[in-house]
């Protein structure tokens, strides 16, 4: 029972990571521009193939691979950010469904690319086994984990620390303040954006060895990301995170209950219950006359 | 019974007393300027009583019924109109459809064309009846918004500054207005304003509001020379 | 009097396709699919495109019809006909009920919670092996039985029936915007604040218009999984919810034509263009995304604007 609990705590850990990274991208996104990005997850399985393809045709590091794919990533956010979001901004309903329309547009693009046959990203070096207690977990598990609270760390004292972290905050706090203060929102725009698909990229390449790369893998990270996201409250950056990992283990325990076929629905009914009973989340705070 | 109580309202906004026990009895129908210092609480009242706001604590009563924390559609539907600080239309609509809404929801829309098309004359839009209120300017879109709520036929008209973004220029016109919709039905205009000079000018009757309450009432000469809201404005 | 005039020429027209293109029956497949779409389409454009409401889970309540049909003409053996009523029911009561949980939230928190439901439903749909046959699909559903004298087993027939539904669609569509009711989903679209101030009761009426245009993507699930002979997720998954409102958006939100349009455009132009299906995806959401940034009325506000020049242009 006690290594049942365990294993899955700790597949729970690593899918919540997964979610934490979807998760970030977006709150840091919202917090600054006030869109909710609804095609997080398809970049985020966008970065998964890109991954594979400079890990299969261009360099054979899978390290080199993962920051290749979010560079390119984080320069294909701010063309984004530029050439659809910023034009679109104060119009919530159209930037929704532009970004519908880039979901549509990355899914089949890929289809039409690379087939809609699931690829395989084999790392060997991450397939080693990792002993834990009793259990046994290949390294990519821990590493999705360590490497999330490397960047999580990261991002937080970036966020505190540095000037341009600094100006992230501030403008999601009160962006006509920021303004007044003198702080360029536009560049804040599109190196949060920058930022936040880098994210997502790495959330995609991380989980390419563990379980394959196919076109449809971001929609239920993009759900559970949303769910984190509620969870923590709207606009809140720790939130994000704490709603991540929050989610990721409750599903993963909740196999050990329910049949695996409605591991899916937890995050749901997460979502639903936290909108009913607390909209603003663990650590939101609530926005007074926000019609 | 009053025409319309507000009885020991109390709003906390998280550590800040926004209204602090505040009350209000009116008997008669009359054009009631609500004004008073930033932070005084007159918007605070204003939403509590038209139901966008819960009170911590107190009571709303019109004609001595409870109406605390009602809808605002249902306050609609026992008479309380309101018109909005910044100015509410219906910008696709055209200026007719504006008037006609209201009464179209009521269900009664017989003879209510008329009535509108009498209103739109009124105030020189008649030629807008058929445009989009989008394309009225500014002081346009706030008489028609007054039309708006005056097809309601409420027995309690609140008014949230009705001068604010005005052009100088029309502030009579609009004054003018107000006093000819109040005479044609007399009812209990409540007129939270800023702009002193107009509400002094329209009113019948001055509420003067302070730090969550009520500090005075009187003709608009009276509250005038009242030292004690010449010090609540200063101090 | 020449819109009608226009719209019965239409209607007639498309009547008489079947006669005129017996040799087809590639177009009239076609045309079928065109009114498949194109009834979910009307209901989601009452929701969206006049009363402001984004719902990314439509789809699920065209399955919630769907299934409820599959179930009742293969397990319970009952007819074509009883079972489209009971579908649209059931679709109809579930978007009462679960329209009235997501209409407490605005906005962003609205658009995912439609979301979820959309997403659970689906779960459902893929994962209740014993009702729904799972994911594989619910095979064996029959062509509507005869009703009196008319059949619908051949694919004429059966056009006859959908384009008849479609019409039916946008009758319900033009008489529902010209009435009270509509003129008040368009101001709750425009200032639901000021409507409330009004007299309007939003809940009453966003609901009411949930749970109508949930019935009309119930009556198009059906209609659907009538055609194909089978029941499956896949139909009704968060794509095809997305595809939808492709669908209301490219045709114009808002316009009694646009779902029509959205629909024509949808099916039928990368037929005639005769591009890979992954591409033409790939063409239409790169055009959503486009028509936003350049065109957000679509194509209905597209025709009406070019109609509008040139209507100045004639002395």
């Amino acid at each position: 029972m006690l290594t049942a609990l365990l294993e899955q705590t700790v597949n729970g850990l690593m899918a919540g990571s997964v979610y934490v990274l979807v998760a970030l991208g977006m709150v840091l996104i919202y917090g600054v521009m006030h869109v909710l990005n609804f095609a997080h997850g398809a970049l985020f399985m966008l970065g998964g193939y890109l991954c594979h393809f400079f890990f299969t045709r261009v360099t054979g590091s899978y390290p080199v691979s993962v920051v290749l794919s979010m560079i390119a990533l984080a320069a294909i956010g701010i063309a984004l950010e530029r050439g659809v979001f910023r034009p679109l901004q104060g119009n919530l309903r159209n930037q929704v469904i532009a970004s519908l329309g880039l979901i549509l547009a990355l899914e089949n693009l890929v289809i039409a690319l690379w087939g809609p046959n699931a690829l395989q990203l084999r790392v060997p070096a991450t397939e080693t086994l990792v002993p834990i207690g009793e259990l046994r977990f290949a390294l990519q598990h821990i590493l999705v984990i360590a490497v999330t609270f490397a960047v999580v760390l990261a991002l937080f004292l970036f966020l505190k620390l540095s000037r341009l972290g600094t100006a992230i905050r501030a403008a999601s706090q009160d962006r006509q303040a920021a303004m007044v203060v003198g702080i360029p929102v536009e560049r804040v725009d599109w190196t949060t954006f920058a930022l936040g698909t880098a994210l997502a990229a790495l959330g995609g390449a991380l989980v390419g060895p563990l379980f394959l790369v196919f076109p449809q893998m971001g929609d239920a990270p993009l759900v559970k990301g949303l769910a984190g996201i509620l969870l923590g409250g709207m606009g809140s950056v720790p939130g994000a995170v704490v709603g991540g990992l929050i989610i990721g283990v409750a599903e993963s325990l909740s196999t050990l209950v329910l049949p695996t076929d409605y591991r899916d629905s937890v995050a749901f009914v997460v979502m639903i219950l936290i909108l009913l009973v607390r909209p603003h989340g663990l650590f939101g705070v609530r926005v007074r006359g926000e019609d | 019974m009053s025409a319309f109580a507000v009885r020991g309202l109390v709003k906390r906004y998280g550590g800040v007393s926004a209204l602090s026990g505040c009350s209000l009895e009116i008997d008669a129908s009359g054009i009631y300027g609500l004004i008073g210092p930033n932070g005084a609480g007159k918007t605070t009242l204003f939403d509590v009583v038209t139901g966008i706001t819960q009170p911590d604590a107190g009571s709303v009563t019109i004609d001595g019924r409870e109406v605390t924390g009602v809808a605002p559609h249902r306050l609609a539907r026992l008479g309380l109109a309101r018109t909005f600080q910044e100015c509410r239309v219906f910008p696709e609509f055209t200026c007719l459809d504006n008037l006609m809404f209201a009464p179209r929801v009521a269900g009664n829309a017989r003879g209510a064309h008329v009535e509108a098309m009498r209103l739109l004359e009124l105030v020189n839009l008649a030629r807008f009846a058929d445009e989009p209120a989008a394309t009225l300017s500014f002081g346009q879109r706030r008489l028609l918004e007054l039309l708006g709520v005056f097809m309601l036929r409420p027995r309690i008209l609140m008014l949230d500054e009705p001068a604010a973004g005005v052009n100088p220029a029309l502030l009579e016109v609009l004054s003018a207005f107000i006093q000819r919709m109040y005479r044609e039905r007399p009812c209990l205009f409540l007129v939270v304003e800023h702009n002193m000079e107009f509400i002094i000018s329209l009113a019948t009757e001055i509420v003067v509001m302070h730090e969550g309450r009520v500090l005075e009432r009187g003709s608009p000469e009276a509250i005038q020379s009242n030292p004690r809201v010449m010090e609540a404005y200063l101090g | 009097m020449l819109k009608l005039a226009a719209v019965t020429g239409l209607t007639l027209a498309l009547f008489a396709v079947p006669s005129m293109a017996a040799d087809q029956p590639y177009l009239i497949h076609v045309l079928v699919l065109c009114c498949l779409y194109a009834i979910p389409a009307v209901g989601l454009n009452l929701m969206l495109g006049y009363t402001g409401l984004v719902s990314l889970g439509h789809m699920g309540f065209a399955g919630i019809g769907a299934y409820t049909a599959a179930v009742l003409m293969v397990d319970a053996g009952l007819g074509f006909w009883g079972a489209l009523a009971a579908g649209l029911i059931a679709a109809a009561v579930a978007g009462a009920a679960i329209g009235a949980v997501c209409l407490r939230f605005r906005s962003h928190f609205f658009m995912i919670v439609t979301l979820a439901f959309g997403l659970m439903l689906y779960a459902v749909m893929n994962n209740w092996d014993g009702i729904t046959r799972g994911a594989a699909g619910f095979p064996g559903i029959p062509r509507p039985g005869p009703l009196g004298p008319l059949s619908f087993g051949s694919l004429q027939d059966f056009y006859y029936l959908a384009l008849s539904a479609a019409l039916f669609a946008f009758l319900v569509q033009w008489r529902v915007v010209r009435s009270d009711f509509g003129r008040i989903l368009m101001a709750l679209r425009q200032d639901e604040r000021l409507a409330q101030a009004r007299g309007v009761n939003a809940m009453l009426y966003k609901t009411g218009v949930f749970a109508l245009g949930s019935a009309l993507a119930g009556l198009g699930g059906v209609l659907h999984v009538a055609f194909l002979r089978v029941a499956a997720p896949a139909t009704f998954s968060f794509a095809e919810s997305i595809n939808i409102v492709l669908v209301v958006i490219v045709g114009g939100a808002g316009a009694l034509a646009g779902p029509a349009l959205g629909a024509v455009v949808y099916v039928g132009l990368p037929e005639y263009l005769r591009v890979a299906s992954e591409w033409r995806l790939v063409l239409f959401g790169v055009l959503l995304v486009l028509l936003m940034r350049f065109a957000p009325r679509g194509m209905a506000g597209l025709l009406a604007d070019g109609w509008q020049r040139l209507l100045r242009r004639s002395p």
